[in-house]
């Protein structure tokens, strides 16, 4: 226990800290600059000196550590003079151009000077002139009013681990300046201009058009944009949002956001947006009103309903929706429609991998907080990249990393580059094998576990087909590492589970979950990835990740819901659209989301949505599956409606609605409104109603309510029951692997600026990346004899595209990876895929391509 | 009763006296003016309609949009919207004062950085509906135009409200304070 005397009052600290932490936390306050409680201390700015008695000079409260018995004074004569001496020195160059400048009235040296500051300076001399440079798309540096605290280029390197920015110059000339020199050409976090506490890094995207104080609603509210669900407060005026900033401290990303979620805003706004419904007359998608779509919509439903039953109309529910929202969707498509048959674009990745994982080691096995990532010791990644699918969650590998953590990647990272300790590059596409292989080994040296038979018996198949040895570079160093390992995290992403021998990946993960007791994370790309499978947007599952065969779980629900839930197994995603295409499945309502150009097989589900007799897709835009359906329904987006949203740690947070200017309506109001019309009526109020009703009939949200999910930290298992695994299937016999011989194989790129419809109608991320770039590797570009910035054109079995090339050092092996994200040149349009017999995946490996230069 | 008092009723005195004002006042000079045929000049630094400063120099508002008029109104009568201009200088959209919200406190003349900002001496101004008294950004420019031509008007501001711009520098290199 350390206890020191601050101003004469006596505050004891429970751990080490600084002077300045000690005084905060007693409530004392002392003005800073350079300090901001993300990052480490520097003590440039002298700013928050304090007088220690038995010590000569005065001392920077934010480097002093507070030691036992000290008497520290932070306001004295001597000091208001020293703080008084140091802003008017900031202010020698200084423009104090406070009414022009963008960061007035919520400027940390406007308010230091307001308080401590001399009321005149006495310099007469010219400051020095800067221009202002506009030359990167999004921020904007005016190094005229740069105060030289390093804060952005702390925040850069120490924590976002970007390294994008650096002090240059010396004296009074020392700006920040991105390397790339002109542009900033970085992540675009921009968690640089969100610790900078003057104007002199702006965004591009509101300057100049609003003052702080205009602001007429905070809104406190969750990121859109990926599983992590980063909290976020939306500043509005007029309706209008303004901007989007984080509060330092607040929510589990503790203030850090990424560009989608920062800057991503823009599309709420679009003026492509949808406007009214559209109904196809005559072949043609033409305007409507809000009753006749929906009249038309629940007629024809109910027709095809009697005509072929319920079975003949199938639903895909979306993880860009809230949890309330898919709810409502999938009690409608059982109770109103008499259909099983509900799946989600999940199913190609998140939904198949957590289901398996969840029969094989129990509900609740990937409720794993992101802060743990921190204290791991050895971090395994494979299937994907962290730092772009999930950017703050790739922050907090990146920590820990620097913190000393062995961090081994799987294939390709490139989020990671930097941060990784053990690369293992296995021949591509059989990063199962290897896997498999690992847990063989690892299972020789630990022993079974005894707790789970089933999945024992998988682990001791495995290790009595594999030797657990491999010649890959660095495989003993990670399986050592693991073996060592205190604590173990283990982050899978989609790219293993978008694989016809998916399961196989996904079961050595769980081995290895299983018998290091490591902590499972999983990528998700859409906000409420998790929330889906939870809300029983699955065709096999009711909501809590209850099993519809189970009759003891479905009375609860027939009961609450007035009617018999359809017995017949439902089809999954994949299987719907084989349905289609067969004539099965007649009608097909999907709840925002793209499947034509977001699942493989572009031409198979063309032909499928062809084969429908009835379409209809609620969206914000009109998208490529939007114009082929016969009603359009115009939804609403985030910060336009409230809900709740379940992220990857399974923390289930609040969307709060913020604006409320467009013609959409929320997805669960058109459902409610539908089934209404087809003798199903669901008369919600609103979300928060819709929330006390899952809370009822739902054993795993027992009194869970709003005011309680507000505080955000609505935590797994929350009140409830989780279940305990449920084994089905067991991987199939070890054998069998394809060969991959071909010169490149094409596989989906996530880009950290987009995640697909929504960014691409969010001006600032299509500023930063405006079009689909083929990343290849270098060895491959020497071979194909193509520079940087090349066109090529890449063909595979499904169809081509023409695409400008770019070199990307961290691929090694003959790989091409392109983004999907861009209308009309997707990459999953080019892949064929195989469904994995286990998850019933689509898996998209081994698309062969060549390429050719333009 | 007194015989003084009983004589100064037979009298009438009191009548009397009321009448000697009334006629003292008849013949004297009359102090109504037969408004409006009749206008008095506005005292110096009277307080009347608004209007924007048209910069001498660039014949565009002097107003660079910050604000601060519309924060320290009372009763919330100014509206700005700014946005950023091709030359990436902020321009001012809209400033707009709903003129019949007004209480002519001045403080929003006071508080502009940029002398910018000023109540004319224009006092009578009046209309059919209320849309006429919602002044745009034009119509206050107008408006200096119009009563606050040539010198008077920085004459006006320097010897009524104290300008602050001396306390700023210039907001940008291109554009000078007064
Ligand atoms: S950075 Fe702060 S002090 Fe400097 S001009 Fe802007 S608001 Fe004024
Ligand atoms: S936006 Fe992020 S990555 Fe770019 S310079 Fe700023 S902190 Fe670094
Ligand atoms: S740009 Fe801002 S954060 Fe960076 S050194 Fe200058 S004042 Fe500090
Ligand atoms: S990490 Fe995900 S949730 Fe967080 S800001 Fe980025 S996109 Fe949004
Ligand atoms: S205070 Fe002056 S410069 Fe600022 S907005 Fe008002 S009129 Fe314009
Ligand atoms: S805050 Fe302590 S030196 Fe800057």
């Amino acid at each position: 226990m350390i206890t020191l005397t601050i101003n004469d009052k006596e505050v004891s600290l429970d751990r080490p800290m600084s002077v300045l932490e000690a005084a905060r936390q007693a409530g004392i306050k002392i003005p800073t600059l350079c300090y901001h409680e993300a990052l480490k201390p520097y003590g440039g700015c002298r700013l928050c000196v304090v007088e220690v008695e038995r010590m000569p000079k005065l001392q920077t409260a934010c480097t002093l550590t507070a030691a036992d018995g000290m008497v520290v004074r932070t306001e004295s004569e001597m000091i208001a003079k020293v703080r008084r001496g140091i802003l008017e020195f900031l202010l020698i160059n200084h423009p104090l151009d406070c009414p022009y400048c963008d960061k007035a009235g919520e400027c940390e040296l406007q308010d230091l000077v307001n308080k401590y500051g001399a009321t005149a300076g006495r310099y007469r001399e010219e400051k020095r002139k800067v221009p202002e440079s506009h030359k990167d798309h999004i921020l904007t540096r005016n190094m005229e009013r740069c105060i030289v605290c390093t804060r952005c280029v702390r925040m850069c390197n120490d924590v976002q681990g970007a390294s994008a920015i650096a002090m240059m110059g010396r004296g009074g000339h020392t700006r920040m300046e991105p390397f790339s020199s002109a542009s900033f050409n970085c992540e675009y976090c921009g968690n640089c201009l969100s610790v900078c506490p003057v104007g002199a890094i702006l965004s591009r995207l509101y300057i100049h058009s609003f003052r702080p104080w205009q602001v007429d609603t905070e809104v406190e509210t969750v990121c859109s944009y990926c599983g992590v669900g980063c909290s976020m407060v939306v500043q509005v005026r007029d309706d209008l949002i303004k901007r989007v900033v984080p509060r330092m401290g607040l929510g589990l990303n503790r203030g850090l956001l990424c560009s989608r979620g920062r800057f991503g805003y823009e599309y709420i706004h679009s003026q492509d947006r949808l406007k009214t419904p559209l109904v196809r007359r005559n072949g043609k998608l033409e305007q409507a009103t809000w009753s006749e779509a929906l009249r038309h919509v629940a007629e024809r439903l109910t027709g095809i309903k009697k005509a072929d039953g319920g079975s003949a109309i199938a639903g895909i529910a979306s993880a860009r929706c809230t949890n309330e929202e898919n709810y409502v969707f999938q009690k409608f498509m059982r109770m109103a429609c008499g259909s099983n048959n509900i799946d989600s674009l999940s199913r190609a990745g998140f939904a198949a991998a957590q289901k398996y994982l969840e029969e094989l080691l129990g509900q609740g096995i990937t409720a794993n907080m992101i802060e743990g990532l921190k204290n791991s010791e050895v971090i395994l990644v494979a299937g994907g990249d962290p730092g772009t699918v999930n950017p703050v969650l790739g922050l907090a590998i990146r920590e820990a990393f620097r913190r000393g953590a062995k961090v081994a990647v799987v294939g390709h990272a490139r989020g990671l580059e930097r941060f990784t300790s053990i690369r293992l590059t296995p021949p591509l596409f059989r990063e199962e094998e290897f896997l498999e292989e690992l847990l063989a080994g690892v299972s020789r040296v630990r022993g079974l576990r005894g707790e789970k038979l089933d999945v024992d018996r998988g682990i001791r198949a495995i290790s009595d087909a594999y030797p657990g040895i491999s010649g890959l570079e660095g495989f003993d160093e990670l399986k050592h590492a693991l073996l060592d390992s205190p604590s173990t995290s283990i982050v899978l992403g989609s790219g293993l589970v978008q694989h016809s021998r998916g399961h196989r990946a996904i079961f050595a993960v769980a081995g290895l979950t299983y018998l290091l007791e490591a902590r499972l994370y999983l990528l998700a790309e859409r906000p409420n990835e998790q929330g889906l499978i939870d809300m029983g947007c699955v065709p096999e599952m009711l909501p809590g990740g209850r099993p519809l065969n189970n009759h003891d779980y479905t009375r609860k629900f027939e009961e609450a819901w007035g009617g018999p839930i359809p017995e017949e197994d439902g089809m999954t995603l994949m299987e719907i659209m084989e349905g289609a295409k067969e004539g099965r499945v007649r009608a097909l309502y999907i709840m925002g989301d793209n499947p034509l150009v977001n699942l493989p097989g572009g031409p198979l589900i063309e032909e499928a949505l062809k084969a429908l007799d009835f379409l209809v897709v609620q969206d914000m835009f009109l998208t490529e599956t939007g114009r082929m359906a016969d009603v359009v329904l115009p939804a609403v987006g985030w910060s336009e409606k409230s809900g709740t949203y379940t992220n990857i740690e399974r923390r289930i947070q609040l969307l709060r609605k913020a604006v409320g200017n467009s013609s959409g309506m929320e997805d669960w109001k058109i459902i409610n409104d539908v089934s209404g019309m087809m003798g199903y009526p669901m008369a919600y109020e609103d979300a928060e109603s819709i929330m006390d009703e899952i809370a009822r009939v739902s054993p795993l949200y027992r009194d869970l309510t709003y005011r309680e999910i507000g505080k955000g930290n609505s935590l797994w298992p929350y009140h409830g029951e989780p279940l305990r695994g449920e084994i089905h299937e067991l991987p199939a016999a070890v054998n069998g692997t394809g060969s991959y011989t071909a010169n490149f194989y094409l596989a989906p790129e996530k880009v950290l600026f987009h995640s697909g419809t929504t960014s691409r109608h969010s001006q600032a991320l299509m500023r930063i990346c405006p079009e689909p770039v083929l990343r290849i590797g270098p060895a491959a570009a020497d071979t194909l004899g193509v520079r940087e910035g090349d066109r090529v054109k890449v063909s595979t079995s499904s169809g081509s595209g023409e695409f400008p090339l770019s070199i990307d050092r961290t691929i090694s092996d003959n790989r091409v990876l392109l983004s999907n994200n861009f209308e009309g040149s997707g990459v999953l349009r080019l892949m064929s895929y195989r469904l994995d017999p286990v998850t019933r995946a689509p898996g998209i490996e081994g698309c062969e391509a060549t390429i050719t230069r333009l | 009763m007194s015989v003084v008092e009983l004589v100064k009723k037979v009298l009438f005195m009191e009548v009397l006296q009321g009448l000697a004002l009334t006629f003292r006042h008849m013949v004297s000079p009359s102090v109504t003016r037969q408004y409006p045929l009749e206008k008095r000049e506005p005292f110096p630094g009277s307080r009347g309609l608004h209007a924007l400063v048209r910069d001498a120099e660039t014949g565009k508002e002097r107003c660079v949009g910050c604000g601060l008029c519309a924060a320290m109104c009372p009763s919330q009568c100014i509206h700005i919207y700014t946005s950023e201009g091709d030359d990436h200088k902020k321009i001012v959209d809209r400033y707009e004062i709903e003129v019949l919200r007004c209480v002519y406190c001045a403080l929003c003349v006071e508080a502009c950085p940029y002398a910018a900002l000023t109540l004319t001496d224009h006092f009578e101004y009046c209309g059919y509906t209320r849309d006429e008294f919602y002044y745009t950004k034009e119509r206050l420019l107008e408006n200096w135009d119009k009563y606050m031509a040539g010198e008077k008007g920085m004459n006006y501001i320097k010897n009524f409200w104290r300008p602050r711009s001396s306390d700023f520098a210039a907001p940008s290199p291109e554009r000078k304070g007064p």
